[in-house]
């Protein structure tokens, strides 16, 4: 399953999560967007992902091919 | 002011907006009676003073625990070289009513709590967050959620800065929806670690000054449902569109935060577990 990335304000990455690094090939379960993060070198902790503008969980499967990723950032 | 009147020193001062047929006589009016909190008095904060304070918003509240830097002055420029040592909240008010006398400047030289929040924030029309820290952040929102209070957010961080608002009266997400949680302490790295460009809080500053000046007119269309990114390396803003997500803790269809008693507002700001 290949996965296009936006993460704003920096890059857009193409993640293909059946061969991610730490993404077993064989699996029961569909791969989750903490996954997805991980392939990408992003905790869930620090970025909020949308699926079409919807905030999605970390724990839920990627049920979509194009995903935007919101960084937290706190300075003021 | 409620009855429109603009005194003939007013009709001078605001005469830009005065004759500006989406702001005129009742916009104006509409911002006197106007009372704003701006929660910090650093690089977001001063451009938010400022500008309010020019605009002529009646009622000025700004809340900061700390002092004066030299190292603030690259960037927060509400505050002078004669400052540095001085409660940012006192050079600050110093310089809104050096400014204007139509505004009234109530200082809080303390840091936003849960247990005072409610005492200070009460009775302000908007509440604009420039802070620099999580746990302020979620605690504004949540506050301004739970009592149906329009919040203007604005982050920054090196070149980049965001900027959203939050109308918990309408269809838009809240800080909450976007970051359900706060990062891990460390996790996310601030100005003093990073740097910031000097001139980026004014941009950023400038965009919520705009937003809560338009919350307090009526004027235009809100920020809410779309998150503004602006990079300052690219010159580039984009806007993210952004929904409410159902499973927020505060604005969700089962919110489960109902009081701030319940947030503990330190490290991730997570809701105990009942």
């Amino acid at each position: 399953m290949r996965v296009t990335v936006d993460v704003k304000g920096e890059e857009t990455h193409e993640v293909d999560l059946e061969t991610a690094e730490g993404t077993p090939a064989a699996r029961s379960s569909p791969p989750t967007y903490a996954e997805l993060l991980a392939a990408i070198d992003y905790s869930p902790h620090e970025v909020s992902v949308l699926v079409d503008g919807h905030p999605v969980p970390e724990d839920q499967p990627v049920e979509t091919d194009e995903v935007t990723v919101l960084r937290l950032i706190k300075g003021g | 002011m409620s009855d429109l009147s603009l005194d003939a020193m007013q009709l001078d001062r605001y005469s830009r907006h005065v004759i500006m047929d989406e702001v005129g006589p009742a916009g104006q009016a509409a911002l006197l009676d106007g009372s704003v909190l701006v929660v910090g008095a650093g690089g977001l904060g001063s451009p938010v003073v400022q500008y309010l304070a020019a605009a002529g918003v009646g009622r000025l509240g700004i809340v900061d625990d700390d002092v004066v830097e030299r190292s603030n002055l690259q960037r927060q420029i509400v505050h002078a070289d004669a400052d540095v040592g001085r409660p940012k909240v006192e050079s600050a008010a110093a310089y809104v009513r050096n400014l204007n006398p139509d505004v009234t400047v109530e200082t809080y030289e303390t840091r936003l709590a849960a247990g005072s929040i409610d005492e200070i924030a009460a009775g302000y029309d908007v509440l604009c967050d420039a802070s620099d820290n999580f746990a302020t952040r979620y605690l504004c929102n949540d506050y301004c959620v739970l009592t149906d209070t329009p919040l203007s957010h604005g982050a920054i961080y090196r070149f980049e800065g965001q900027v959203i608002t939050i109308d918990p009266g309408g269809d838009g997400p809240c800080y909450r929806c976007l970051f359900p949680q706060a990062p891990e302490p460390g996790t996310v790295p601030d100005c003093a670690t990073t740097g910031v460009l000097g001139v980026l809080p004014g941009t950023v500053g400038c965009l919520q000054a705009t937003e809560v000046i338009k919350q307090l007119t009526g004027i235009g269309e809100a920020l809410t449902g779309r998150l503004l990114m602006y990079d300052a390396a690219d010159m580039s803003v984009e806007t993210v569109p952004v929904h409410r997500s159902p499973d927020c803790p505060v604005c969700g269809e089962s919110a489960t935060i109902d009081s701030l008693d319940e947030v503990t507002y330190e490290a991730r700001c997570t809701i105990p577990a009942k």
